[in-house]
């Protein structure tokens, strides 16, 4: 006893939480080592009787009044309490008896009617605990409740904390089923104990308590049967609180007004014992009208949603209400603006259909759902006659209707019949427009129903294959055709939006299935019907071709429609793209391109390009128009696409060419949307398959080179008429990425096709410009193709033999070697290793057949081009038969040498294929940052200083080391290493500074070659690379911009400086600070020396083309020019350049005349900028 | 406001240079840039010398600073009262925009730009002060070899006359752009511009 008395005085005593822990624990040890004897627990009851004594003997007025003496009394008192509510927390749950159970629950409950002031937060944490234990018993918890009840004014007079945990008592029990059943026993349905806490609890604001007393108010309407009256009084108790909202407070609690809205929810929606007062309740605030803010809307909406979802018994809870609610609701839509309480509304409209249809386990009675959908149907069919309220019906109706698949087949043909109806006699375009709409949107919705047939209850499907189709079969014919015919005749821009939608309503109609009695799903309409909406949408596509230019009034965004459309239709009904591209074929053959107009070309550019889109920018779907046919190949659009552009190639035959101009472009059209179709069909697969099946698939063990030479050569045509059988290309499902792999290999065909055509055709057809085109399509097909594809293929040594049987290699003519291109192009370096033996293709490629001079510069840039790869794409490494890189050390010296050589040769102008060629071969090796580069820099130093004129000509293509190219992006596989510019630049142009900037008491006439150099490599580096040599830079830059622009060679260096001005400007202002004067006044001068008269009458032996090349570099010298005057004042600071703003003002709004408009237009910004700087 | 309910234009239907040539634009021109590129490799048609002429005089014409761009330069310009451009209340028109380029061989010589403007209604009020922004942007944008000529289109406002003749009396432009809540009004009316 005494130890229990002294741990209550220290517990009393102490005020902190670590300590009286410690005691109650304590406490509750010993209690436990005793097993809980009577005399233990009654010495421990007893230990806080001092405290006891006082205010149980005490009257009400020392209660009530606390003066200064009793509020210690007080304290002392809860802390007493405390530590035996301490000490039964501590307690184990099982030690206790019921008896000693009992006497305690009494010893707290009786703090609820004596000690409202310190004996309530221990008491209520004592009968929490209580309410755990093993030996509490239901009639406890309904002791529990009506002692507490008994608080009952008082009880918002208490701490919010001492409340949170009294709602927590209160909810802890009446969650507690034994209470539950206790409860109902002893009150029966009157329940005189929840009228008891919604007295006690009426007056709650706080929103922590809220949330726990709206979860007990939810517990006692779903899990209680409590009488009507004491309903009713639950009802007001907690919809006083609707709508709810939540004061910010400086201090958050976790609670949002989210939260709180949800919890009064949760009490409307728990029972639908509350329906007769909920929906009344609801909709008449939602009638107020304009005093109802869209926030509460919502919350009201929501609410209904809520409450129709969750209430049981739909035909009495639900059915009485749904007129009310629709009679209030509707108008939300019919006149709503606002999208939030629209998308509200039509949810809740939806809840009710689904509802009333039942759930995925029970369907209810069907007429429940059609009385629904006949009121809501009632009052739309008013309103789709009526224009201004059409589109609102039709949402509503629409909404109703395609909620659940049963309120689709019940009503789904009133609804088309009614908008048909509409439609023969329309009001106005606007109105026809907007029925089309609703027509359009509930063909799509039928198409989702059908989708999603199977995740509802079973009978939805069977519902679905007795759905009458008579309604949706006329749809075509007598609505979409007729309003066609009607509005097509005369196309005016105000019919193209009726047009439009008519279109996108057909590709919903081709598209719509039905469902089969075996429960498969096939279209709709018959192949007959589906050919007829092709040919219509291939009418509107193939307008450009056959009409004149003064007849074609069709707006291109309705053939944009059209072709959108017909893509759709054709991925179901695959039929179509064969009938649209034979019509296509049939046009483009009509006609003879050879001399054809720019209508024409534009035209035929516009029809092939859609040919390839609508057929490969989708995978299509494997579904048979009807049981007999058999299901379509995904591939096969791309294979009709593909036989139909190569019969029509050439469109203009040999004979008729003359110049490689005007009269080849029907031909590159044909070539080039070939191409675009192998493009969007990579990217219909890349958006149809995961990329990681699209990399597996893309790997093949079979050598299919191999097995094309045992194809005929037709054998995509016979494809195509289905008279060769390829297994592979057969019985693949639209989901296979196996689709992937028979695209690369049949691309891989047609690249092998296209080349061998080339090396037999007329070389009149096969311009370098197609020549090209097909070569980038080897690039793109090749690229494609994994690096264990490429080698088991042996495609590194068709880029030589380019797919013929004999070598082409030893004919170097320009068209083959664009082929090469192509090919190397697409190629990863370890599928090029073979080339690279010693003395093999690659080295005498390089050194042999790229050698050579006086070529034209599009012959030069191909050569080039074939150099830069081949030395690129060296692998390397031990396992290859040159590890060490012998070959491109070979390579690399030759070039060196021959460049070398060119100095000191009797020929006495630049010889520029020569250094071409040797940069690029050079560039390669350089972007893998091969040691074997360093060997010959000496060399290029060397040749560039040196007094021949190739010296200047080396200077000025050094940029072509660094320069960014196509053929070094990663998706052609090079190897770039990441800092290969920095480590260019200083290999090559930093050592060159000393030179190119001498002493002013030493001039060098080498200097500009190495300024030149300089310049070169710098312009095409980012400027990070040369930030460390700006000071050098900017006097170089200055020199050069100083240098007359009479001079050809200074006007080469021009543009690379001023593009570096701009770069500097624009990253790193302040260094050219000091040297402002001196730029801008050789600005000034290059802005003059470059205007058009500044340079003389063109020299006698100059042709047109080249007096264009230099004024086109003039004019960009002066945009260039106007440009970096234009950053300065941005960049500057105002007081460096005040001396200088008149002049330059004067010198700009002389510019602002310039005789070319883009760069007026920079002069103007120039202008505008430096009149800020006064 | 004088006119509260004015005509607007759609951005579209404004004349532009662009409008002389619609491109191709739907989905299937995805891939025009790759597959129709005409790069370096192909044959370089720009040095067949076959169509002969003189190609730097056309070149300059195409160039030359014309009615279109004198239209693009004030059509920017916003209305005082709408938050509209004067393209698109179409108080500035194409038509009604004449240049006269300076002599050939001499183009730094005079050349002259006359602009009428046609105020939404004949008697708004605000037509001087948008003659004034007018002038001010052309005066801020054109070489000073241009003469700029700004007047209001005869019988499109009650005092057409007298606004023209405020308008091309240089003393009272200056005047008029000393006044700081004048000066401020017109900078609000440029802001939209660009150049």
């Amino acid at each position: 006893m005494a130890n229990f008395r002294d741990w209550a005085l220290q517990y009393v005593l102490s005020d902190e939480d670590a300590f009286q822990h410690s005691i109650a624990e304590k406490a509750a040890r010993e209690i436990e080592s005793t097993s809980a004897n009577r005399a233990t627990v009654g010495n421990w009851a007893a230990s806080v009787q001092p405290w006891m004594s006082s205010s149980l003997a005490g009257d009400d007025d020392r209660m009530d009044d606390g003066d200064d003496g009793s509020s210690g009394d007080i304290i002392a008192r809860a802390k007493a309490l405390g530590f035996l509510a301490g000490t039964l927390e501590a307690l184990d749950k099982n030690i206790l008896r019921t008896d000693q159970l009992t006497f305690l629950v009494g010893f707290f409950g009786a703090m609820f009617s004596y000690d409202h002031k310190a004996g309530i937060t221990a008491s209520t944490k004592a009968l929490r605990r209580i309410s755990t234990m093993k030996g509490f018993k239901p009639d406890m918890g309904v002791k529990m409740i009506e002692d507490v009840s008994k608080l009952k004014e008082d009880f918002r007079l208490q701490a919010v904390a001492t409340r949170l945990e009294i709602y927590e008592l209160f909810l802890s029990l009446i969650q507690n089923q034994a209470v539950n059943s206790e409860l109902q026993h002893k009150y029966g349905a009157s329940s005189g104990f929840v009228v008891d806490l919604l007295q006690l609890c009426q007056h709650e604001r706080d929103p922590r308590n809220l949330m726990i007393w709206f979860k007990i108010i939810a517990t006692l309407l779903s899990d209680y049967a409590v009488s009507p009256e004491v309903t009713e009084e639950t009802f007001k108790a907690f919809s006083a609180y609707f709508p709810i909202s939540l004061r910010a407070s400086a201090t958050p609690i976790g609670i949002t007004a989210d939260d709180l809205k949800a919890a009064v929810r949760d009490c409307f929606a728990s029972s639908q014992r509350v329906a007769s007062h909920a929906f009344p309740f609801l909709l008449q605030k939602l009638d107020q009208g304009d005093a109802v803010t869209v926030a509460v809307k919502v919350d009201i909406l929501r609410t209904i949603k809520a409450c129709v979802e969750r209430y049981e018994s739909p035909q009495t809870s639900i059915v009485p209400y749904t007129e009310k609610i629709w009679n209030s609701l509707k108008y939300e839509v019919r006149n709503g603006e606002v999208k939030e309480t629209i998308d509200a509304t039509l949810d809740v409209l939806r809840a009710i259909a689904n509802k009333l249809d039942g759930s995925r386990n029970q369907k209810l009675p069907i007429e429940l759902l059609k009385n629904y959908i006949d009121v809501v149907f009632k009052d739309c069919r008013v309103d789709l006659a009526n224009p201004t309220y059409t589109k609102q019906a039709g949402v509503l109706v629409m909404t109703v209707i395609t909620s659940n698949i049963r309120g689709y087949v019940l009503e789904s043909a009133a609804l088309t019949d009614c908008v048909r109806q509409n439609l023969r006699q329309p009001k106005s375009p606007s109105h026809t427009k907007d029925l089309l709409l609703i027509l359009n949107s509930f063909l799509k919705s039928r198409s989702e129903l059908v989708a999603n047939r199977k995740k509802g209850h079973p009978d939805d499907e069977e519902q679905l294959k007795s759905e009458s189709r008579d309604h949706l079969d006329a749809l075509f014919h007598d609505t979409y055709l007729k309003i066609w015919t009607a509005n097509s005749a005369e196309p005016e821009s105000e019919n193209f939006e009726t047009l439009k939608h008519i279109l996108q309503g057909l590709a919903l109609l081709a598209n719509q299935k039905v469902v089969q009695q075996d429960g498969s799903a096939s279209l709709l309409h018959s192949g007959a019907a589906c050919s007829e909406i092709c040919a219509l949408l291939s009418q509107v596509l193939l307008k450009g071709l056959t009409l004149s230019s003064n007849d074609n009034v069709t707006s291109s965004s309705l053939e944009e429609e059209a072709q959108l459309a017909l893509r759709a239709v054709v991925m179901t009904y695959a039929s179509g793209y064969g009938e649209f591209s034979r019509k296509a074929k049939a046009e483009i053959q009509k006609r003879d391109w050879a001399n054809a107009s720019e209508y024409s070309l534009e035209a035929l550019k516009s029809l092939v390009f859609r040919l390839a889109f609508v057929g490969c920018s989708e995978i299509p779907s494997d579904l048979a128009v009807d049981a007999i046919s058999k299901s379509p190949s995904p591939l096969q659009h791309f294979i009709t696409l593909t036989a139909t552009l190569l019969d029509l190639f050439p469109l203009v035959p040999a004979s008729s060419i003359t110049s490689p101009t005007k009269e080849s472009l029907p031909n590159s059209y044909i070539v080039a949307a070939l191409h675009a179709g192998l493009l969007f069909f990579k990217d219909a697969c890349i958006s149809k398959y995961p990329s990681e099946a699209l990399v597996s698939h893309s790997k093949c063990d079979a050598n299919w080179i191999d097995e094309f030479s045992a194809l005929p050569q037709n054998w995509i045509q016979l494809l195509y008429a289905s008279e060769a059988a390829d297994s592979a290309i057969e019985s693949k499902g639209e989901d296979s990425p196996e689709v992937y792999r028979q695209f690369l290999r049949l691309s891989l065909f047609l690249t092998r096709h296209l080349y061998r055509a080339v090396s037999v055709g007329p070389n009149a057809v096969w311009n370098d410009r197609i020549v090209g085109q097909v070569a980038n399509i080897a690039a793109l097909v090749i690229r494609n193709l994994s690096e264990q594809v490429q080698i088991t293929c042996g495609l590194a040594r068709e880029a030589f033999n380019l797919f013929t049987e004999s070598s082409t290699a030893s004919s170097p003519k320009h068209t083959s070697e664009l082929l090469t291109r192509g090919v190397l192009e697409g190629l990863w370096p370890g599928a090029m290793a073979e080339l690279y033996h010693p003395g093999g293709i690659a080295e005498t490629f390089l050194c042999q057949h790229l050698d050579s001079e006086g070529l034209p510069p599009h012959k030069c840039t191909t050569r080039a081009s074939i150099g830069l790869i081949l030395t690129n794409k060296y692998k390397g490494g031990p396992s290859t038969s040159d590890p060490e890189g012998l070959v491109i050390k070979q390579v690399l010296t030759f070039w060196g040498e021959k460049l070398q050589g060119a100095s000191t040769s009797d020929v006495t102008r630049p010889l520029d294929t020569l250094n071409t060629i040797a940069m690029h071969v050079l560039a390669g090796a350089v972007a893998r940052q091969d040691k074997h580069v360093l060997d010959v820099v000496p060399t290029l130093k060397a040749s560039l200083a040196s007094d021949h004129p190739n010296g200047s000509a080396v200077a000025h293509s050094l940029g072509i080391l660094v320069r960014d190219s196509d053929l070094l992006s990663p998706e052609n596989h090079a190897v770039v290493r990441r800092f290969y510019k920095q480590w260019t630049y200083s290999q090559l142009a930093k050592p060159l500074y000393e030179f190119a900037l001498p002493a002013v008491d030493k001039p060098s006439p080498a200097a500009a070659k190495y300024r030149a150099a300089i310049l070169s490599i710098v312009s095409n580096c980012a400027f990070g690379v040369y930030e460390a040599d700006l000071e050098p830079l900017v006097r170089l830059l200055i020199i050069t911009l100083g240098a007359p622009t009479t001079d050809p060679g200074n006007r080469e260096h021009l543009a690379p400086a001023l593009e570096i001005m701009v770069e500097i400007l624009t990253n790193e202002p302040d260094a050219l600070k000091s040297h402002i004067k001196a730029i801008i006044d050789s600005a000034m001068a290059v802005y003059d020396g470059c205007l058009p008269g500044s340079q003389g009458k063109p020299a006698a032996g100059e042709t047109r083309a080249a007096v264009a090349r230099r004024n086109a570099a003039l004019t960009a010298s002066r945009k260039l020019v106007l440009q970096a005057l234009a950053a300065m004042p941005k960049k500057l600071e105002e007081s460096v350049l005040v001396p200088f703003s008149l002049p330059l003002q004067r010198m700009l709004g002389l510019a602002c005349g310039d005789p070319v408009r883009e760069v007026r237009q920079v002069a103007r910004v120039a202008r505008e900028n430096w009149v800020k700087i006064a | 406001m004088d006119n509260a309910n004015p005509t607007i234009l759609n951005v579209s239907q404004l004349p532009s240079r662009a409008q002389k040539r619609a491109p191709r634009a739907g989905p299937d021109s995805k891939y025009d840039a790759i597959v129709l590129s005409h790069p370096a490799w192909a044959d370089d048609l720009s040095d067949s010398d076959e169509f002969g002429g003189d190609e730097s005089e056309d070149y300059v014409s195409e160039n030359s600073l014309d009615e279109q761009e004198i239209y693009d330069l004030i059509s920017t310009v916003m209305d005082p009262e709408h938050p509209h451009t004067l393209g698109e209340l179409n108080v500035v028109r194409l038509p009604d925009i004449h240049v006269t380029p300076p002599r050939p061989g001499s183009p730094r010589g005079l050349a002259t730009v006359l602009v009428e403007l046609t105020p939404t209604i004949n008697h708004c009020s605000l037509a001087t002060i948008i003659g004034l922004a007018v002038r001010v942007r052309l005066e801020r944008v054109l070489p000073p070899n241009y003469r700029v000529d700004v007047r209001i289109k005869d019988g499109s406002h009650a005092q057409d006359g007298e606004v023209s003749k405020q308008l091309s009396d240089k003393e009272r432009v200056a005047a008029a752009l000393e006044n700081n809540t004048l000066a401020g009004m017109i900078d609000n009316m440029l802001k939209t511009c660009t150049v």
